[in-house]
């Protein structure tokens, strides 16, 4: 039984698509990224499958159960751990008294565990903490029961690098436990550190499934090379060299095999060399245009408000603008 | 697991312990608004004007939107100067608001989406947004009374405890009446500050409406609004207790929580 089956599923706002054909299957104890820019229908498409939304058309299974009946997807949430990327918590309450609350709701096994972990100060009120300490809280209570199936929409956007890879390492650890996980993110790196497939949403349809395998094998080998001979660039003009930057040191991203650069680099006298993957971001571009915001650049553009706003057009923007009245 | 109780419990237990500092300041307040109200009485008693001659006088609708009977009396004193005003009107609009907040809200700032992650049903969300209110109302009508009945004998008069145990009990109907339209506003209108005004302006309307009704020819109309079911000045100055009023109140609740049930259930989180 896969962890999640999503068969064509679509939600427009009005006329506005969120997501559109969305179809992929999340094995057993797999980790499967979501990866598109803000807007892509990330958040559309878990806040779909929790129920938080009603399909226009398609359906899902979320462990064995039906996500668009209310009373399954009940049965499923009771192991189901969602953390948002800018969740809304209660700032006139502490952090105690809110999990106290998630945990009369879902289950608290591992609460305490996981408070010491991450080192949180429970007593404080949530309005008081900062971006990351607030997602901390968040974190506690997606993890707390430990849930078999982890919905993680942009989940590490508040996290300081230090804690993104306890993150990190708590997901694996989840997952050796048994446990699938669909991670969306805007980050590549995140999403390859983590994922065994990657699918790639773009204007609310999904481009491409590829394992992070087959990613990073296109996005081919970083190569830095040193040599003693003065480095003709006509001499590195050739198939299979790409982005080449020709100085003290020639560097270049190479998509052709091994034997022909090591033929390449033959002529030379190499000093130091240096071959490395490429960055995924190169081969995740080859899905968009190369125009499209996001995963290039990726720390732009982000005002820490979520994708939501972005993702559900103008009924959410007006919802936003009015969340200060409260 | 052994920690874990009935979702629509748990949701009302931790707004109503979210609400508890806000309630007694609350409590406190009306309290001593009560108080001041009631040591104004025996210089308006002594002054020797007829004041049920003056007030006589007022236009019939101001007397019906005012539940003005009789103001020479304690019972009537306290019915028009506190009843009529702060219970029925302030506490009820503050109600309304309150409520039309919570659901909306939750929405709005995506916290009903962490509630709704967890194995909870929409209904269960909207019993115990309900429910949460419901301390308070309880809170008010239990403290009040005394309060009153103390600060009665303290200015040297004497009221009927029936009548004031009365004007309280009625008045559970009515506020819970009040938090049901809340509620419902609050599933009907995606955003909070909107459904807020909407409960508060729609409860005020509905008062105002009553009030001019009940002075023309088409007076049964006006009971669609709550408050033609709550009548502090009835039962303080005349001992008159409107019973069905009561139950029509506790109708009109369950149909309002009902429709937020249906609405909800069916509604897109569009925070």
């Amino acid at each position: 039984m896969p962890a999640i089956e999503c068969r064509s599923l679509t939600k427009y706002y009005g006329d506005v698509r969120g997501i559109e054909d969305v179809s992929f299957t999340v094995a057993d104890g797999e980790v499967f990224g979501f990866l598109g820019p803000n807007g892509a229908g990330k958040t559309t498409a878990i806040r779909t499958l929790l129920g938080f939304l009603s399909p226009t058309s398609g359906g899902a299974t979320l462990l064995g159960h039906d996500a668009t009946n209310p009373g399954e997807s009940r049965a499923a949430r009771e192991r189901i751990g969602y953390l948002p990327g800018d969740p809304g918590l209660d700032e006139d309450r502490t952090a105690e008294a809110f999990l106290d609350h998630q945990a009369a709701l879902r289950g608290s096994g591992s609460r305490e565990a996981l408070v010491e972990r991450f080192g949180l100060d429970e007593s404080r009120r949530i309005g008081d903490l900062s971006r990351g300490n607030r997602q901390k809280v968040a974190l506690v209570a997606a993890f707390m029961h430990d849930p078999d199936l982890l919905l993680l929409d942009e989940p590490t956007s508040g996290l300081d690098p230090l804690l993104q890879e306890e993150f990190a390492a708590l997901v694996r650890e989840r997952v050796d436990d048994g446990a699938s996980v669909l991670l969306s993110s805007h980050v590549l790196g995140e999403v390859a550190a983590l994922c065994d497939r990657v699918g790639v949403l773009r204007e609310g349809r999904l481009a491409a499934v590829e394992t992070v395998e087959d990613l990073r094998s296109r996005g081919g080998k970083q190569v830095r090379v040193r040599v003693a001979e003065d480095a003709a660039r006509d001499a590195f003009e050739v198939r299979g060299a790409m982005n080449l930057r020709v100085g003290d040191t020639v560097s270049f991203t190479w998509t052709g095999e091994y034997d022909a650069l090591i033929d390449l680099l033959d002529r030379f006298t190499v000093r130091d060399l240096e071959v490395v993957d490429a960055p995924l971001e190169e081969a995740f571009m080859t899905f968009y245009d190369g125009d499209v915001p996001g995963p290039g650049r990726r720390h732009q553009g982000r005002t820490g408000g979520g994708d939501r706003g972005a993702e559900q057009a103008a009924p959410a923007a007006d919802a936003d603008a009015d969340g200060g009245e409260r | 697991m052994s920690d874990r109780s009935a979702p629509w419990l748990a949701i009302a237990r931790y707004e109503a312990a979210g609400r508890a500092r806000g309630s007694v300041v609350l409590t406190g307040l009306l309290s001593g608004f009560l108080l001041l109200f009631l040591a104004f009485f025996p210089s308006m008693s002594s002054a020797g004007i007829d004041l049920d001659a003056y007030v006589e006088s007022f236009p019939p609708a101001f007397q019906e939107a005012f539940g003005i009977i009789s103001i020479s009396t304690i019972e009537g004193f306290l019915a028009v100067e506190f009843y009529q005003f702060a219970w029925l009107l302030l506490v009820g609009l503050y109600l309304a608001y309150l409520s039309g907040g919570t659901i909306a809200g939750d929405v709005a700032s995506g916290r009903m989406d962490l509630t709704l992650s967890a194995p909870v049903a929409r209904r269960d969300v909207v019993f115990g947004r309900f429910l949460g209110l419901v301390p308070l109302v309880v809170l008010l009508n239990a403290v009040l009374p005394i309060v009153a009945y103390v600060g009665v004998l303290a200015v040297g008069e004497t009221i009927a405890v029936e009548r004031l145990v009365a004007v309280h009990a009625l008045a559970v109907p009515y506020h819970l009446c009040c938090v049901a339209i809340g509620i419902a506003v609050s599933t009907l209108v995606s955003r909070a500050g909107i459904a807020q005004r909407v409960a508060l302006g729609g409860l005020f309307a509905l008062f105002m409406f009553e009030s001019l009704a009940a002075s023309s020819e088409y007076d049964r109309a006006g009971s669609i609004s709550p408050t033609a079911h709550y009548d502090p000045s009835a039962i303080l100055v005349n001992a008159e207790y409107d019973v069905v009023g009561a139950a029509v109140l506790l109708a009109a609740t369950a149909a309002l929580v009902l429709l937020a049930v249906l609405r909800f259930r069916r509604a897109d989180l569009a925070g």
